[in-house]
């Protein structure tokens, strides 16, 4: 009876989660020291998330083979979380405590610029799905109606 | 889609493997007290998860809106359910004999 609801609730939940991983990119916007490797700090990497459909499960395959239909989908789930790879920003900074001999500084790989973007993503999707509820929600209330 | 005429009641009965009277009052019952069941489940699991967030527990937000949602529409669906089943009650009392 819930399952709409329920592909939605999968849904905003990723939607958080990306949220989070935005957050902990824009806190980190300047972080010089994200992790010790070998004795030398190395910057803050991007973080990524991976959206992957919700496996369907057992009873989805047998529906599916028993009635010869394909299923409705179960949903989105957050697959992993990933680095990004692009190189750190050199910033010549001098002045700064972990600027290497010639005067530069290793930054983070994030743009603020493109975080805002994601940031506009994530908040639009998660408004769209809540709009996907209500309608779902709508569809029932409309439906304890018939006969009144 | 092919669409067939509706049955006469007799064969429906025979369909649902209902005899007699009581059996079916019986099944209804049992099915009353499913759905009922249903219903309390879901409240509890909707306050469950309300007590969750307020002790601080990390839980989504958009978790405790749905639970109360579906608690709510599965309350409006009985309340429905019981409305017609008063509404059938109060016609036959008003029947003339």
């Amino acid at each position: 009876m819930f399952h709409g609801l329920n592909t939605t609730a999968t849904a905003l939940t990723s939607q958080r989660l990306r949220m989070d991983v935005i957050s902990s990119n824009m806190a980190n916007v300047d972080t010089t020291r994200g992790k010790l490797v070998d004795g030398e700090w190395v910057p803050y990497t991007r973080k990524q998330v991976v959206l992957q459909q919700k496996d369907p499960g057992f009873s989805s395959f047998l529906n599916i083979a028993m009635n010869n239909s394909s299923s409705p989908g179960q949903g989105v789930k957050v697959g992993k979380i990933v680095k990004d790879d692009t190189p750190f920003d050199m910033v010549y900074d001098p002045e700064h405590a972990d600027a290497n001999e010639d005067g530069y500084v290793a930054m983070p790989n994030v743009d603020p610029l493109r975080e805002m973007v994601d940031l506009m993503s994530a908040t639009r999707s998660y408004e769209a799905n809540v709009t996907v509820f209500n309608a779902s929600k709508g569809m029932m209330m409309k439906a304890l109606e018939i006969g009144k | 889609m092919e669409i067939t005429g509706v049955s006469s009641l007799n064969s429906v009965l025979k369909q649902m493997d209902i005899s007699t009277p009581a059996e079916a009052q019986g099944k209804f019952s049992t099915f009353l007290k499913d759905s009922i069941n249903k219903v309390n489940n879901a409240q509890i699991e909707s306050d469950k998860v309300t007590e969750k967030m307020i002790n601080g527990e990390n839980v989504d937000l958009h978790t405790v809106m749905i639970t109360s949602q579906k608690a709510s529409i599965l309350l409006d669906t009985t309340i429905q359910v019981r409305n017609k089943a008063v509404e059938a009650y109060q016609e036959i009392m008003r029947m003339q004999v």
